[in-house]
């Protein structure tokens, strides 16, 4: 039996795990006690993260569409024919013809290779991963006021925090080890709110629960803003010394008194009242947020309202006191930080910008394009209208998890090109003219940075299957085959010196620097520790700014036709869209089927019993599901994973965006339901 | 009994790597204390109990239990294994699962690993943060019991008797006076909670309100579960791909939905409260009842592992606090 260190491939907590292999094989996970995130502990995903490793399913060899099928094929045939392919449609199209979707589930180094595939070899920006379907509104958001879109302080801030303020997180499910934090320091008499619908475990342990309507966010943080101004409550000092902006701001929340707020939040306004003294009369407070904040077409606007929260109590800079977007995939963190976005090479450095374009040529040797690329968002949508020809997807699986599956599928399918780069044949991948197999998490080495900026080491544990390559050398070898002579590699330590040596904040970070603790980032050079706290002296742009915001709707609401309000999210058994954990065998037993969660007073009105098949409709699709019958339910709101394939969530979603981070509105639309026939 | 110092205890492990399998606590290269061989790091006998449970050894998270046309067992290793870093709690949880995979039927996957498996306890000054560990005194093959300065290994069996003859220095007669001597004074607050916690449980007086406040605070990591050197519960799984069909038995969990969830979609432990009653109660109670022993060895685990401190012994305590005064 043999120990490997490395890191779940799930969530953005990034915990230590040891992937046990015996004969070639992984049999089994123990937690890392040393470990400053995980602490010895593991959540059931991670206790199972070695039961999908090897799987019967596992792709093993390359495969290429001939006449319709998908055939095993040589990785000289399958390679050449992604080559020949992207560069035949970009002859014919134009080089934006072909749109690359990077993955947050691969290392840093095969993000940065990624985008440099996409930009020097291939002479696009169009680059963007599933950050663009989870957390641009915090990039975009959180960039504007402080300058940084990332978590601002470490998750051993929760110990010192006096008050923990959760909106928008299912945490103890969705990021478990950090929810356990936050439950620990409840035991240990921190105050805690939480702001979601449902009544999620946290809320159970929380001093309020606000149970607002979907979509009413911003209502609800500009009525607490507003209480705090009228009670005197806001930190004047911090405001004065360390923001801008503030006066023209006041006029966002003037009108929205509690009482004002109710009729949008549905909330008594005592509640949000109470809430709102209650966060300001802290000392220190952390606000932890995530997809319920982010996944709107206001989601920027929502994150502002975060911002200034924290700015206008002074809760920002300090330990236990700061503003924390929970990033949902393992390296979710570091494909933004590594420039897997259309307008930012690594370390958020503007494509626009021709400096910073003219270094990154320098060293990359060619020319680069100016123009900013597409948002993965909006390439569905021209790849639907025609003008976006090929797609090169590397470990995501749109074909499920973007908003109106429909709409989607049909975009996927006009492509004349799509190729697949995965570990199993997804519903994307049976799509595509060409796929690549590529190695899991424990079968090769790099580097993933968790949501508290923490560049951690993954090692390799064993061989991949089959013919099964890393995704890194995959791209490496397609650049190779393309005609670039600058991206041949001995190692991922190789690429990472190489991408540190390009992007200030990761400037201090080689492979051979990091231990067990990792290092979290700024970390700008080589004898720099790296930053646990941002923002302390100054924020990353200098002063703090307030942006004034005003509410707005989602864009569906319930109406006749449609009645109820549909939320979508994930289950705490699966990860996304189930390719891992339906093929976990523990897991898959847990959750097994789509469900549907609907509160007992919806399911008495609509003649729905617990366990019943019902049928969901919205005006994209309809899908079957099996009724949850719950009081964990808000009336009037259901909730669908959007992890099955069956009963997919995503038929229903609105493919709606927000206008700055193009992020899809997947926690608003309007339904109907009715038992199924 | 045979005695060692420090550079001594070195070469000794040296040498018995050479005749044997063998695995015990190393610090690896990143600084962690692991279960390892000695290519895998230095030798960390001091520490107390890893997180991992050493039963594991003979029943892995997950192993082959039939492979179509691979045959049923595996091939003898080329070498005996010696497991070094039982703790003498660990020796009494080791025991309990051989009882159990043999009681009435001999579960065969669990003995291709086991049978013929020396086993070596650390104790003595050896705990977390040097605390004491009183020593086994038997239970496996031989012991190594730290005096605050030196090894004294102390062998039980035939096996053991033949390693320590390894060993070319006696220990003097008295070498364990000082270790005796700790061992009159040790009390084990966390043993006479548990046992308290029993008495407690098995006059039923703990009510149901109890388990949804503790209930409330379990993710579901099934940690608990997954650390416990005397859980023995198993799922199945069955995978076929092109070279035919294979089965394998993995670790379950007593905490999960599905464990108990009938196949008409029924659950008799359909809550997280009765879930955590039952794990607790299996342990303290109902093992008391088939075994007249717990099925707990305080052996700590459980609560290190368990993110939000509900762990055995963290709710027997509060069992203890609550409810005693009701016992008889």
């Amino acid at each position: 039996m043999k120990r490997t260190l490395t890191i779940c491939p799930y969530c953005g907590t990034g915990c230590a795990l040891w992937l046990l292999t015996e004969n070639g094989r992984a049999v089994g996970v123990e937690p890392v006690r040393e470990h400053p995130v995980s602490r010895g502990g593991l959540c059931v995903k991670g206790w199972n993260a070695a039961a999908f490793i090897n799987h019967p399913e596992r792709l093993k060899t390359p495969l290429v569409r001939k006449d319709g099928v998908l055939t095993p094929a040589t990785w000289d045939e399958a390679l050449d024919r992604v080559v020949s392919g992207i560069r035949d449609l970009q002859r014919l199209h134009g080089n934006d013809a072909m749109m690359f979707a990077s993955s947050a589930k691969a290392t840093n180094e095969e993000n940065y290779l990624l985008m440099k595939l996409a930009r020097a070899v291939f002479g696009t920006n169009n680059i963007d991963h599933c950050a663009r379907l989870c957390h641009s509104s915090t990039v975009t958001g959180l960039a504007q006021t402080f300058g940084s879109g990332a978590m601002t302080n470490s998750v051993d801030s929760i110990e010192h925090a006096d008050l923990i303020f959760v909106i928008g997180s299912n945490t103890t499910e969705q990021h478990p080890l950090i929810g356990t934090r936050i439950l620990k320091a409840v035991q240990n008499g921190a105050k805690l709110i939480v702001a979601d619908n449902r009544l999620i475990r946290l809320a159970r342990h929380a001093d309020i629960h606000i149970r607002h309507k979907n979509g009413s966010d911003v209502a609800l943080l500009l009525a607490m803003m507003n209480q705090i101004q009228t009670d005197g409550l806001a930190d004047q000092e911090f405001i004065e010394s360390r923001t801008e902006g503030f006066a023209e701001f006041q006029d966002s929340f003037a009108s929205w008194t509690p009482q004002a707020a109710a009729a949008i939040t549905g909330v008594d306004p005592s509640v949000m009242a109470d809430a709102a003294r209650l966060y300001a009369s802290a000392k220190s407070a952390l606000i932890f947020y995530s997809m319920g904040i982010t996944q709107h077409s206001h989601g920027v606007d929502n994150v502002r309202c975060v911002a200034a929260l924290a700015m206008m109590t002074g809760n920002l800079g300090r330990e236990g006191a700061g503003v924390c977007p929970l990033r949902g995939q393992n390296n979710v963190q570091g494909g933004c930080d590594m420039g897997a976005l259309p307008d930012l090479y690594s370390g958020y450095q503007k494509v626009a910008d021709p400096l910073v374009r003219d270094k990154f040529a320098k060293v990359w040797g060619c020319e680069l394009p100016s123009n900013p690329g597409l948002p993965l968002t909006h390439a569905m949508n021209a790849a639907h209208d025609g003008k976006i020809k090929g797609m090169f997807i590397m470990g995501e699986n749109p074909a499920l998890s973007d908003p109106d599956q429909n709409h989607a599928m049909e975009a996927l399918k006009s492509l004349d090109l799509l190729v697949v780069q995965d570990i199993f044949l997804t519903e994307t991948a049976q799509l595509a003219h060409v796929v690549l197999p590529a190695a899991c998490y424990g079968e090769k080495d790099g580097t993933f940075t968790n949501t508290e900026r923490r560049i951690q080491l993954l090692h390799k544990a064993l061989e991949p299957p089959g013919e099964a390559r890393a995704d890194w050398e995959i791209v490496c070898e397609l650049a190779c085959r393309a005609g670039c002579q600058g991206m041949n590699y001995a190692s991922t330590a190789e690429i990472m010196a190489e991408a540190a040596s390009l992007t200030p904040i990761y400037g201090g970070v080689s492979h051979e620097r990091l231990t067990l603790a990792g290092l979290q980032w700024p970390c700008p050079a080589s004898d720099h520790s790296g930053t646990p706290i941002l923002h302390r002296e100054n924020f990353t742009r200098g002063k703090g700014k307030f942006i004034p915001v005003s509410y707005r709707p989602p864009m569906e609401e319930p109406d006749a036709d449609y009645p109820l309000m549909l939320t979508t999210g994930r289950t705490y058994f699966h990860w996304h869209t189930g390719s891992m954990t339906r093929r976990t065998h523990l897991l898959d037993r847990e959750e097994r089927r789509s469900f549907v969660e609907i509160s007992p007073i919806d399911a008495a009105s609509h003649g729905i019993r617990e366990g019943g098949r019902v049928t969901i409709v919205s005006r994209r699709g309809e899908v079957t599901a099996f009724a949850r019958v719950t009081g964990s339910a808000l009336p009037g709101v259901l909730f669908i994973p959007f992890h099955f394939a069956e009963g997919a969530a995503n038929v229903l979603t609105n493919n709606q965006l927000d206008p700055e981070s193009h992020i899809p509105e997947f926690k608003v639309c309007a339904v109907r339901i009715g038992a199924a026939p | 009994m045979k005695i060692l110092d420090s550079s001594g205890l070195t070469d000794f492990l040296a040498t018995v790597d050479r005749e044997f399998n063998l695995t015990l606590p190393v610090i690896d290269a990143s600084g962690c204390r692991i279960y390892g061989t000695l290519q895998a790091g230095t030798p960390a006998l001091h520490g107390g109990a890893l997180l991992a449970k050493p039963t594991s050894l003979f029943f892995p998270q997950e192993e082959d239990v039939h492979v179509e046309g691979g045959g049923d067992s595996e091939p003898p290793p080329e070498k005996q294994l010696l497991a070094i870093g039982f703790t003498p709690k660990d020796l009494l949880c080791l025991g309990f699962i051989d009882r159990f995979f043999s009681d009435g039927f001999r579960d065969d996957i669990y003995f291709r690993r086991r049978q013929g498996a020396l086993i070596a306890a650390v104790s003595g000054y050896v705990g977390a943060d040097g605390g004491f560990i009183p020593p086994a005194f038997g239970n496996c093959d031989f012991e190594f019991i730290f005096d605050g300065k030196n090894w004294i290994i102390n062998p039980y069996s035939e096996a053991g008797r033949g390693i320590a003859a390894l060993i070319p220095y006696d220990a003097p007669i008295d070498a364990l006076s000082q270790v005796m001597a700790e061992v009159e004074r040790y009390v084990d607050e966390d043993a006479a909670i548990i046992k308290k916690a029993s008495q407690i449980l098995m006059a039923d007086l703990v009510p149901d309100s109890f388990w949804e406040e503790i209930a409330a605070s379990c993710i579901l990591c099934t940690g608990c579960n997954l650390v416990c050197p005397t859980c023995t519960c198993f799922g199945v799984r069955d995978w076929r791909d092109a070279d035919g069909f294979s089965r394998s038995r993995m670790w379950d969990s007593c905490q999960l939905d599905g464990f108990a969830r009938e196949a008409g979609g029924h659950n008799p432990l359909g809550t997280e409260a009765l879930r955590t009653r039952r794990r607790i109660h299996h342990k303290l109670a109902a093992d008391m009842t088939k075994w007249g022993e717990m099925g707990c060895f305080t052996c700590g685990r459980c609560d290190a592992v368990c993110p939000t401190g509900i762990g055995i012994v963290a709710v027997a305590r509060k069992m203890v606090e609550r409810f005693q005064h009701n016992l008889s």
